[in-house]
């Protein structure tokens, strides 16, 4: 308790920057004169959000007191979502929500930007002092954490977190609740299962029941997690994540019916969610209710807009929606409208197979083919990348559904390659080839491809345990060329490069290539505990611990695409 | 479950609109009311301020405060305000259907230091316009897990009341007391009447049966307040075990007590 003590005494309020953005120019005057009365001197005002968007811009404020509901225009969350989108917050600013009433976001669970604190009308200065000083005091205790999950640091964070508990007991079950976060993000649901099971000894917490239920559906105990999500719904009707998780479960059994209703709920209660609205699209496409899925879709689309979870899925969705409406037009429109608005290889080619499915659906044979033949023509070029392996799988399948042989067959060897130790891909991959009646050969043509990845693999770590570093290195650069998206294959080009770092010492060039290959796999395939041990490795190398990481990782999402989080 | 969902949203969604924006606009000017009437009476003349200060006798405070008839009317104008919002607040709960699923209950866990502050600061203004003494007793690294926005309500809707009871001093505890976290509001007028203390109880037991009791309460000007607080009381549970309220005469001014209960 004395650094709680020591922390009130420390923090001058009146030297901060506040922004008060409301609509009503007499709670305006209000909240000034109480920031005025804790020594405030500093203070802008905005009177809707569009106003408070550009002195955002402007000024980097230390706090923002602001209205949830702004009248017309945009409301309180979606002015939060834009500034912290933009990057017009810090970190360190705090983020107060002032509503009418205790807002059923608040306690929603996921909501993908929370502020720091919702505060409820009227507001006395002695209420704002206390949300003030214990948001301040989260910050400090969350800093060092933050910034060690910013690098990807996971085992070191979930570390802080574990020494801050008992310093910190009013903090212990957010602290608990990151900690378990963490060991999720780094591979270890052992642990973060106990964590579960230790904060539920304590009180039902809805988060920590949800965040158990989610480990069980991991490891095939879904309908153990069906039930679990179901009671917390029954707790509590607005704990969206529980919705968006129950629905996953009902898929993953099969049932895409009680999916769907599950999603359609979901969606009612937030509507404003990119992934969600994608969700119930996909699924109402799969059960083929054509009106839900154009909504979703479009939805998805206009709330998209302005978000970072923007997706290309809803303009492919949507032109998948325009075909089964036989309006062929407007979906090719919408595949050139993605391709513009979207760009990169990537893009281009998934919008090839969009345009395929499309014709093929809507039974135009021709021009299925010739995107077909078009796909391949791509695909044949050398210096394009090649798609990950949902979209390989897609366009396998579409090729030789419109009768193109060759280029689907180098695409389902690729993914052998790629991915030689996924048994149930590999299964997969398979009925791929079974379907094109060509069952035989594919089991010779998935056998050699593994067989062909994992010599590359032993050859490496041949060189490395017979300590030829310099030879292992260089090997792994051919073979992470040959394999860019085979796992075991990256992971172990990073431990040698850690393991050279660790008898030359730290070597910024070989440092970087370890962390390049690192934030690629973890954006391939997320929360493998060996990820989490090398980073670590690889941190504690550092000169400056973390900065490099921290630096890489972004150049990592500025060249590929935001890493998504699970 | 699933059909209480659908009812809940299909009813009018124009008229969930309608009152959201309606209730935003009240809450604004309450807000402002309050805001402007606090500020005026923290600048009020001095001599009325000086005299407000604990030490000072009771009769030496209403001495003073008679010279001043329009700061006492302005004390009048706060209270008569801060019962509104409560009011205000209780109805909004109870629409939302505090109880129920469909509420937002948020309860984590918080410092006592901190609860205590904000009821404090909510009051501080009004107890000083109206020459009353209060004071607080707690343990100050105590933690306990609640919903915040709920206990206070509760907690200063408890000191309105006792405001208009009291002779001229209030007290706030909380303390745990085994497996709960115990507050109580306690003054030194003459206490709750009989027939009162009897619905305080029936609230306090929170079973099923009890709750037809709620009907009691509303034949009374409490009654809507002693509802509400009944059921934050019965909404906070751990381990099978709920909350609970109780009115008690006595206590350590020996006037009326009012008693939280929170597992």
């Amino acid at each position: 308790m004395t650094t709680i003590v020591q922390a009130d005494g420390e923090i001058d309020w009146g030297e901060k920057r506040y922004l008060i953005i409301d609509d009503f120019v007499g709670i305006r005057q209000l909240l000034r004169e109480s920031l005025r009365n804790l020594g405030a001197k500093h203070i802008d005002q905005a009177a809707s959000g569009g106003e408070g968007m550009m002195l955002l811009a402007k000024t980097r404020y230390d706090v923002v007191l602001c209205d949830y509901n702004l009248g017309d225009g945009k409301n309180g969350q979606q002015v939060l979502e834009e500034a912290r989108l933009r990057n017009l917050v810090l970190p360190s600013s705090v983020w107060l929500m002032v509503s009418a009433e205790k807002s059923v976001e608040s306690v929603m669970g996921a909501a993908e930007h929370q502020p720091d604190a919702y505060i409820i009308k009227p507001i006395t200065e002695g209420v704002l002092l206390t949300r003030l000083n214990r948001v301040w005091l989260k910050k400090q205790i969350f800093r060092e954490i933050d910034q060690a999950y910013a690098d990807k640091d996971y085992l070191r964070a979930a570390r802080l977190c574990e020494q801050q508990i008992p310093v910190n007991p009013l903090h212990a079950i957010d602290l608990l609740r990151m900690k378990a976060t963490l060991q999720l993000k780094a591979g270890d649901p052992l642990g973060a299962r106990a964590v579960y099971l230790k904060v539920l000894e304590e009180r039902d917490y809805n988060w920590a029941r949800c965040g158990l239920a989610k480990i069980l559906m991991h490891d095939g105990e879904v309908e153990e997690a069906q039930k679990m999500f179901q009671a917390v719904i029954a707790d509590n009707r607005f704990y969206i994540d529980a919705f968006d998780q129950l629905a996953q479960a009902f898929q993953l059994q099969g049932k895409h019916e009680e999916a769907f209703d599950v999603l359609q709920k979901a969606a009612k209660l937030s509507p404003n969610s990119v992934p969600r609205q994608r969700t119930l699209g996909q699924t109402a496409l799969k059960l083929d209710n054509i009106p839900v899925a154009e909504k979703a879709f479009r939805k998805c689309i206009d709330i998209g807009e302005y978000s970072v979870a923007k997706t290309v899925d809803a303009y492919f969705g949507m032109a998948r929606v325009c075909g089964r409406k036989n309006d062929i037009k407007e979906g090719i429109r919408l595949l050139n409208a993605a391709v513009h608005q979207f760009g990169g290889d990537h893009v281009t080619l998934r919008a090839k197979i969009t345009e395929g499915l499309v014709y093929h659906e809507t039974g135009d044979f021709r021009r299925a083919r010739k995107a077909g033949d078009e796909l391949e023509a791509m695909l044949a070029e050398e210096n394009r990348q090649r798609p990950d392996t949902a979209t390989c799988l897609d366009m396998a399948t579409l090729l030789f559904a419109v009768g193109v042989k060759e280029a689907p067959v180098g695409l389902l060897c690729y993914i052998a390659r790629n991915n030689h130790d996924n048994v149930p891909l590999m299964d997969e991959v398979q009925k791929i080839f079974d379907k094109a009646r060509m069952g035989d050969e594919g089991v010779e043509l998935i056998r050699s491809s593994r067989k062909e990845a994992a010599d590359m693999m032993n050859k490496g770590v041949l060189l490395w345990k017979s300590d030829r570093l310099g030879e292992a290195i260089d090997w792994m650069r051919v073979a992470r060329h040959a394999l860019p998206h085979n796992m075991r294959i990256l992971f172990n080009s990073a431990q040698i490069l850690i393991s050279r770092l660790q008898q030359t010492g730290y070597v910024r060039e070989l440092a970087d290539e370890a962390i390049e290959v690192l934030m690629h796999v973890d954006a391939i395939v997320p929360g493998q505990p060996r990820f989490a041990q090398l980073m670590e490795q690889l941190a504690m190398l550092a000169p400056v611990s973390g900065v490099v990481a921290a630096a890489a990782a972004s150049e990592y999402e500025a060249a590929n695409g935001a890493v998504p989080d699970r | 479950m699933d059909d209480d969902l659908s009812q809940h949203y299909q009813g009018s969604p124009e008229l969930l609109m309608f009152l959201a924006s309606t209730v935003h606009d009240m809450k604004n000017s309450i807000s402002v009311l309050s805001g402007t009437l606090e500020h005026l009476l923290a600048a009020a003349p001095a001599a009325a301020l000086a005299a407000a200060p604990a030490a000072a006798p009771a009769a030496a405070q209403s001495d003073a405060q008679s010279d001043e008839p329009q700061y006492l009317q302005l004390g009048q104008m706060l209270y008569q305000t801060r019962r509104l919002n409560d009011s205000l607040i209780q109805l909004l709960a109870l629409y939302k259907e505090v109880g129920k699923p469909g509420y937002p209950f948020d309860p984590v866990p918080h410092s006592v230091r901190e609860l205590v502050e904000q009821v404090q600061g909510q009051a501080r203004i009004l107890l000083q316009s109206r020459g009353i003494t209060f004071a607080t007793d707690f343990a100050p690294d105590a933690i306990w897990t609640f919903d915040e926005e709920l206990v206070i309500g509760v907690l200063v809707h408890a000191i309105n009341n006792a405001i208009r009871y009291t002779r001229d001093r209030i007290v706030l505890s909380v303390r745990v007391d085994g497996e709960h976290l115990e507050l109580r509001v306690e003054d030194n007028g003459d206490g709750f009447p009989p027939a009162m203390l009897g619905a305080g109880a029936n609230a306090g037991n929170a079973t099923r049966a009890a709750r037809g009791a709620a009907v009691n309460f509303s034949n009374n000007s409490s009654g809507l307040g002693l509802y509400f607080s009944s059921e934050v009381a019965r909404m906070h549970s751990h381990r099978q075990r709920h909350g609970s309220i109780a009115l008690e005469n006595g206590g350590v001014l020996g006037g009326g007590c009012f008693i939280l209960r929170l597992p």
